[in-house]
């Protein structure tokens, strides 16, 4: 007697080519396969047809499917000297410059500006103050205030004269303006030494960086 | 070094490590992307993006059969391509022959080493498996590759489906009973002891 072949069957067939039924299923299916013509031609059908897929030519790949650094988006490592170098450092250094360079441009604009701007801190370090100098000016002789005095504490001086000069008496000439700048304004030619110098030390820094990195990453291509 | 230490170093970063389990692995890659996707072009381009993927899942991966693990990447990767290719039907452009006619399968793919008769047969054969496999539903067709041309067992090919055991069961039966019936049409291109076995069953 033959019964219908099931798609449950043909799955349990199948399966059963390649070991993945259970032993009690298998025992029931093996039974049936000796009575059963149809179910023994269609597991061999099967058979065949896995056999033939087992057959089919395994194709090689033409090329290697290595990755490379940039495939895998690894950024390479520094070289190791190159850290020294690093943008963090020459940031750091170029806003140095900055501050060195906008010290030394606000001396250069301000100019006559300046040496009041160093009298104040003299006070505040135990010098004599504004007030103080307001004071004693009049004491301090004509000759050596043209090279301490501060422009306004001359001005502040003017209008209160200790005496009066009698008519057709030759009186002292006003301090002129190459007179009352002060040492301080002038350019100190070490600082333009250490800005070039640090200038150079950015430059040397950033192309060193540049070329080390790239040398890097062709090598690590 | 063995395939857990590569795998360890390379879940690291080490790229050595991971280029060492791509050499270990790659044909068999390319070979289940070209049985499901019919293309050598588009399935080297699968493997490429599988590897590219699987380094950078690589922490993703919790034991088990490594090579299951990349076979799903290549899978999924296959899938993308088909429903890329649905999206953007293309029609390949087949070898010419001396008469100028276009020839249905690239005979230059055949394997050098055999006669003129086995490459002729195997490229016949190659050609009506291929079209076979392509007639295949796509959940079909990757668990027959899987199961049957890459020797996977069951519960490897489960994992790489991302399906249970019975699903794949199903699949398979289903797919070697459509390429059973797809294959009748070749008759004469198929090995002698397959049509006979087809013709006594028929």
């Amino acid at each position: 007697m033959t019964r219908q072949i099931s798609f449950r069957d043909l799955k349990d067939l199948s399966a059963s080519l390649d070991g993945q039924v259970s032993r009690a299923k298998g025992s029931r299916l093996g039974a049936r396969l000796r009575h059963e013509t149809e179910l023994a031609a269609e597991l061999e059908s099967l058979r065949r047809v896995r056999d033939l897929l087992r057959q089919t030519p395994r194709r090689h790949a033409r090329r290697r499917f290595l990755l490379t650094p940039r495939m895998a988006g690894i950024k390479p490592p520094v070289p190791r000297l190159v850290p020294a170098f690093s943008w963090a450092s020459a940031l750091a250094l170029l806003f140095f410059i900055f501050t060195l360079g906008g010290s030394m441009l606000s001396r250069f604009t301000f100019g006559a500006a300046a040496p009041m701007a160093a009298a104040e801190p003299q006070g505040i370090g135990g010098g004599p103050t504004r007030e103080e100098s307001m004071v004693t000016a009049p004491d301090v002789e004509a000759g050596d205030s043209a090279l301490t005095a501060t422009p306004e504490t001359l001005t502040m001086m003017v209008p209160e004269p200790t005496y009066a000069p009698a008519p057709g008496e030759r009186t002292t000439a006003p301090p002129d303006d190459n007179q009352l700048k002060t040492p301080t304004a002038s350019l100190n030619p070490w600082m333009l030494i250490w800005a070039g110098l640090a200038l150079a030390l950015v430059v040397a820094a950033l192309v060193t960086r540049w070329l080390g990195v790239r040398a890097f990453r062709r090598r690590a291509r | 070094m063995d395939e857990p230490a590569l795998i360890h170093a390379a879940q690291r970063g080490d790229l050595d490590a991971f280029n060492s389990l791509v050499l270990s692995y790659q044909d068999s890659l390319f070979n289940t992307a070209l049985r499901i996707l019919g293309d050598e072009d588009l399935a080297a381009d699968a493997t490429q993006d599988a590897f590219l993927s699987a380094f950078r899942a690589l922490n993703s991966y919790r034991g088990g059969s490594f090579k299951a693990w990349l076979l799903r990447t290549v899978t999924n990767a296959c899938y993308d391509e088909l429903r890329r290719r649905k999206r953007r039907p293309t029609t390949p452009l087949e070898p010419e022959t001396g008469e100028g006619e276009e020839m249905e399968s690239p005979r230059w793919l055949a394997d050098p080493a055999a006669s003129p008769e086995e490459q002729l047969d195997q490229a016949e054969l190659e050609h009506a498996l291929q079209h076979c496999l392509e007639a295949l539903p796509t959940d079909f067709r990757a668990v027959v590759v899987l199961a049957d041309i890459e020797g996977l067992d069951y519960s490897e090919v489960a994992q790489v489906a991302h399906v249970p055991l019975g699903t794949i069961k199903s699949r398979l039966a289903r797919a070697r009973l459509r390429l059973r019936d797809c294959l009748h049409g070749f008759g004469e291109l198929l090995p002698a002891a397959f049509r006979h076995v087809e013709e006594r069953g028929a």
